[in-house]
């Protein structure tokens, strides 16, 4: 994931250089004009030993090669980054302290996630079969893993958008289902003190 | 009359040398294995305090045991996995590999988690251990944190095995989940900016020391490589394992034994021929060299059970220092002309071939004294081969030898020996010598030292390299610094690594430290696993008084594990339910309490754990466990990080290796001067306090001159120039012996007994002088000092004369001349 954060830097490049531009590139390239966003989300958690669905919103704001920082607010506050070094949280007093296990909390699929709002695709390609419908203005991207032994657990990915991304669905063949819609999704315009300052930007 | 033993006991030597070669050929050839050793590790002096450290050191340098580890690159990801696989199945086909993995075999990812679920509440890290035992942990915030992490699905755990995170969070410690190679279109691979990288591991079918194996490996892979490259341009493949550095070291040495042996052996044979002027010395010589080789190599492999390439190099060189006592029979011969007499010859040369062999031997056993395998083998087959060369003078020479010589020796030679003899003798040769030894002080001051591993072991650069690359891509551990964690027995060793482990934590926070391996993240002590459990406890069980209405102890909250089973009810579910979950996921998780605490048979017991059993060491040397850092070498850091730790140590073999050569080398001095003292009381006895000085001058000398030319040439002293500087010594004074020992008795031939010994002295050079062009560092410091100090010496050599001998030879020349 780490790795995947560190190369979303490349990805302007490696956009331009792609040789037949498909609809995936279209997307991606589009996806990559927007260096730094901000985003009202809502996530959505259902699985079978969950007597209803686990719901929780707040705000993101994500910065291409530098990582994000995700704001819970409902059901509790929770300001955690993420980054290329692994994650952090923001206390109360906007101190920043590591949090060791969150790590791997966010897996590898999320890290592809993150790799692919930055609109770096070749990383993702190498792990899915990526497939795209809809026009450069409403699309989807549906994502298969390649291997087998993955696919017995993640049963696919699917990525909605039109100028901005709009929705991620995480489908696991376990009949776990995530589904993060955004709103309000915008050009992040400066950044605070803090936030340059956990995200390591200048 | 006099023949007749003469021939016996020749025939009889012959005998048994004929047997002694054909068992020899039986050593070398018939018993399916060859001794020669190609291991360097086995030719390194055991350094550490016990065995246990020893064992741990072979351990780790053989973790990667009879492996290739290959890494296929190419700037296209594609390219570089299907060069991958096409080199697996390329090197699968053949069957000096008992296996070849590319492809990974498959497996479900749930085999990575399942078989842990039973331990999974003995097994915390030590964060989630903290935070549960913290005052106000709040069970059911931590669970709805986890149900609304970013990402939410995540592909490890199943959330009602692990509705907390715990078991996730303890296996994303273990190792398998820290490697940098992923797997990808089931081929474990990394990507670094150049491009694509693919491991590719072959299993060797035999030991990556067996010659056999090792050469058809070798060729197997070239092969594939070839052909992988020419299908995949731009494709390169970086390779690591013992067998390459086997391998590296064996034509390092073989090719030191070809230049070394062959060209002294032609050199040595051509000044044969223009000395003697015929042939038949000239095999005659070879013959008594070559018996004491073949002798020497019986010795060896009978004492050691095995013949190290270091040995077999020096071995060659050794050549030249056998000749010699064949070459002085030859002049012997050569200088009495047609009233010769072989059995008188003997006689004639006997006291100086023996006062000569003591002498190296006396060098040799010096050698033998220091306790490096390598340089005890080296001694034992130098000590073998003088003394078979020398008996073979004695009882088969004389056979073969028993006509007169047709020709004397080369006249020019005997010009050239005696217009040297003349200016180096007498006192206007001794102011000068004390001149030079004047100028030798400068060069003494510039002496630095080196005691460097690489004198011994210098594998290719780009080998090294190679195996660096591949650490840092694959992200493997490696390295020769380790801690070393001792103990009673397995749960003492264990607490005693966790003892190092949680220092190590907090040098990881600190980045002193990228990480470690070790077996104590993988398998807790049971102390540990206690604790644990009981952090868990607190959330599954009530405490007492909350269970308890007949008003018990308040204050004992913590529960004990017996009561646990009945008290450990309802608790978690309640949480689990506040915090979404269903009643059945929670009664399920909570069934599954406390489960039964992981072993170390479990851990044996489990293929997942399978590659790291190297870390865990139980046997005839006690109990012990490896730890290997990770992205830190500085041996004093990672010494303090053992400090204050009962059982726990840093092994550092390279270091203890430096520090032992450091420690010889201050050694030798004090052995080079009692060397030299002994040889001096061997002088005295034999001709008397005031003539012993001048025999003794011209090593002593030598010795002083060599290391003097060393320091100008900016070479550092290594322990090895000391070694050869014993050699020096016993060699340098043979010269010395033969000249003083022979001169009597060419009275008719002034110059003759120097120019034997200067025949023997460029023998020596031509060999030893060799050695100074092989390609290990510490052979290469032994000849470049022999050279030296033979050269000094043998030049120096007419001071042992007497001051006036050519006038007034008869009467000055003094002691029990037994030969006549």
């Amino acid at each position: 994931m780490r790795r995947l954060i560190a190369l979303a830097a490349l990805l302007c490049a490696y956009a331009a250089q792609a040789q037949a531009p498909t609809l995936v590139d279209d997307i991606l390239v589009h996806l990559a004009q927007h260096a730094q966003v901000r985003a009202e989300f809502t996530q959505t958690r259902e699985n079978p030993a969950l007597a209803e669905p686990q719901v929780s919103r707040g705000d993101l704001l994500f910065v291409i090669g530098h990582g994000m920082v995700w704001h819970t607010r409902d059901p509790f506050e929770d300001n955690l980054v993420l980054t290329a070094g692994g994650t952090s949280r923001i206390d109360a007093q906007g101190r920043l302290t590591r949090v060791r296990d969150g790590n791997r909390g966010v897996s590898q699929v999320s890290g592809m996630l993150q790799s692919l709002l930055a609109g770096k695709s070749d990383e993702a390609a190498r792990q899915f079969t990526i497939t795209a419908d809809g026009t450069p203005q409403r699309w989807a991207l549906h994502f298969v893993p390649r291997q087998a032994r993955m696919a017995r657990v993640l049963a696919g990915i699917t990525l909605k958008g039109d100028d901005f991304l709009q929705s991620i669905e995480v489908d696991l063949a376990s009949g776990e289902r995530t589904v993060i819609a955004f709103a309000g999704t915008r050009d992040a315009g400066p950044l605070t003190l803090l936030e340059a300052k956990v995200l390591g930007v200048p | 009359m006099t023949r007749s033993p003469t021939t016996l006991r020749a025939g009889l030597f012959a005998f048994v040398a004929v047997v002694a070669c054909l068992f020899c050929a039986w050593l070398l050839f018939g018993r399916g294995r060859s001794p020669l050793q190609t291991d360097l590790l086995a030719m390194l002096p055991s350094t550490e305090r016990h065995q246990l450290a020893e064992d741990a050191v072979e351990r780790l340098a053989k973790a990667s045991g009879d492996r290739m580890i290959l890494l296929v690159g190419n700037a296209n990801d594609d390219a570089a996995k299907d060069a991958a696989r096409q080199l697996g199945t390329d090197l699968g086909k053949d069957a000096v590999f008992a296996s070849v993995v590319a492809e990974l075999p498959p497996f479900d990812l749930d085999s990575l988690v399942t078989p842990f679920l039973p331990f999974r509440f003995h097994l915390l890290t030590p964060e989630d251990r903290a935070a549960i035992a913290a005052p106000g942990f709040d069970a059911i915030a931590a669970l709805r944190r986890r149900l609304n992490e970013p990402f939410g699905a995540t592909v490890g755990t199943r959330l009602t095995d692990d509705p907390f995170g715990w078991t996730q969070h303890w296996l994303d410690r273990q190792p398998w989940n820290r490697a940098n190679l992923v797997p990808e279109d089931d081929l474990l691979t990394a990507h670094r900016d150049d491009g694509s990288y693919v491991l590719v591991i072959a299993t060797l079918a035999g030991s990556s020391y067996d010659d056999a194996v090792q050469r058809r490996a070798l060729a197997a892979l070239d092969h594939a490589e070839k052909s992988m490259v020419a299908g995949h341009p731009g494709t390169r493949m970086l390779r690591t394992g013992a067998i390459f550095y086997a391998a590296a070291a064996r034509a390092g040495a073989e090719r030191d034994t070809h230049v070394v042996g062959i060209a002294s052996s032609l050199g040595i044979a051509a000044l044969l021929l223009l000395v003697f002027r015929s042939v038949r010395p000239l095999l005659v010589a070879f013959l008594s060299t070559a018996l004491g080789v073949v002798g020497a190599i019986v010795v060896t492999v009978l004492v050691f059970g095995q013949l190290h390439l270091l040995t077999l190099v020096f071995g060659a060189a050794l050549l030249g220092e056998a000749v010699d006592y064949s070459i002085q029979y030859l002049c012997a011969r050569a200088n009495t002309g047609p009233t010769w007499d072989a059995q008188r010859g003997v006689r004639q040369v006997r006291p100086a071939l023996l006062l000569a062999l003591a002498t190296s031997l006396l060098g040799y056993a010096l050698l033998a004294l220091v306790p490096f395998p390598a340089l005890r083998q080296m001694a034992c087959f130098a000590i073998a081969g003088m003394a078979v060369a020398c008996a073979s003078v004695f009882w088969l020479l004389p056979a073969l030898l028993a006509t007169p010589a047709r020709k004397p020796i080369s006249p020019g030679l005997v010009k050239l020996a005696l217009g040297w003899q003349r200016i180096a003798s007498g006192r206007r040769a001794l102011v000068a010598t004390g001149m030079l030894l004047l100028l030798a002080v400068p060069g003494w001051l510039r002496l630095g030292h080196d005691d460097d591993i690489h004198l011994l072991i210098s594998p290719p650069p780009s080998l090294d390299m190679q195996t660096r690359t591949i650490q840092d891509i694959a992200g493997f551990g490696g390295g020769s610094q380790f801690w070393l964690v001792e103990g009673r027995d397995a749960e003492e060793v264990l607490q005693r690594e966790e003892a190092l482990t949680d220092r190590l934590r907090t040098w990881v926070d600190e980045g002193k430290l990228k990480g470690w391996t070790g077996i104590s993240t993988m398998l807790p002590s049971a102390r540990r696993q206690t604790e644990d459990l009981a952090a868990a406890s607190a959330i599954f069980c009530r405490s007492a008084p909350v269970r308890d209405a007949v008003g018990a102890e308040a204050s004992s909250s913590r529960v004990n594990m017996e009561t646990g089973a009945t008290s450990c009810r309802g608790q978690v579910r309640s949480y689990m339910v506040a915090a979404g979950f269903k009643g059945e996921a929670a009664d399920a998780y909570e069934a599954a309490f406390p489960g039964r605490p992981f072993t170390l048979a479990g851990w044996l017991a489990m293929p997942a754990y399978t590659p790291f059993h190297y870390l865990w060491m139980s046997g005839d040397h006690g109990t012990g466990s490896i730890v290997v850092p990770q992205g830190q070498d500085d041996t004093r850091l990672l010494r303090a990080a053992a400090e204050g730790l009962p059982g726990v140590s840093l092994v550092d073999k390279p270091a203890s290796i430096s520090a032992l050569f450091g420690r010889y080398r201050g050694y030798a001095d004090v052995w080079l001067g009692g060397a030299l003292l002994l040889v001096g009381v061997a002088f005295v006895w034999r001709y008397g306090p005031r003539a012993a000085w001048r025999v003794l001058l011209p090593p002593a000398a030598g010795i002083v001159l060599s290391v003097a030319a060393l320091g100008y040439l900016g070479e550092p002293l290594t322990l090895f120039h000391i070694m050869a500087l014993m050699l020096v010594l016993g060699v340098g004074a043979n010269y010395a012996v033969f000249l003083r020992e022979g001169e009597p008795f060419v009275v008719h031939a002034p110059g003759a007994a120097y120019a034997g010994v200067l025949l023997s002295a460029v023998t020596a050079l031509l060999s030893f002088g060799l050695l100074a062009l092989g390609s290990m560092p510490a052979l290469r410091h032994f000849g470049l000092t022999l050279l030296f100090g033979i050269g000094f010496t043998a030049l120096l050599a007419p001071l042992s004369l007497p001051a006036v001998k050519t006038q007034r030879m008869n009467k000055q020349h003094t002691p029990r001349e037994d030969a006549r």
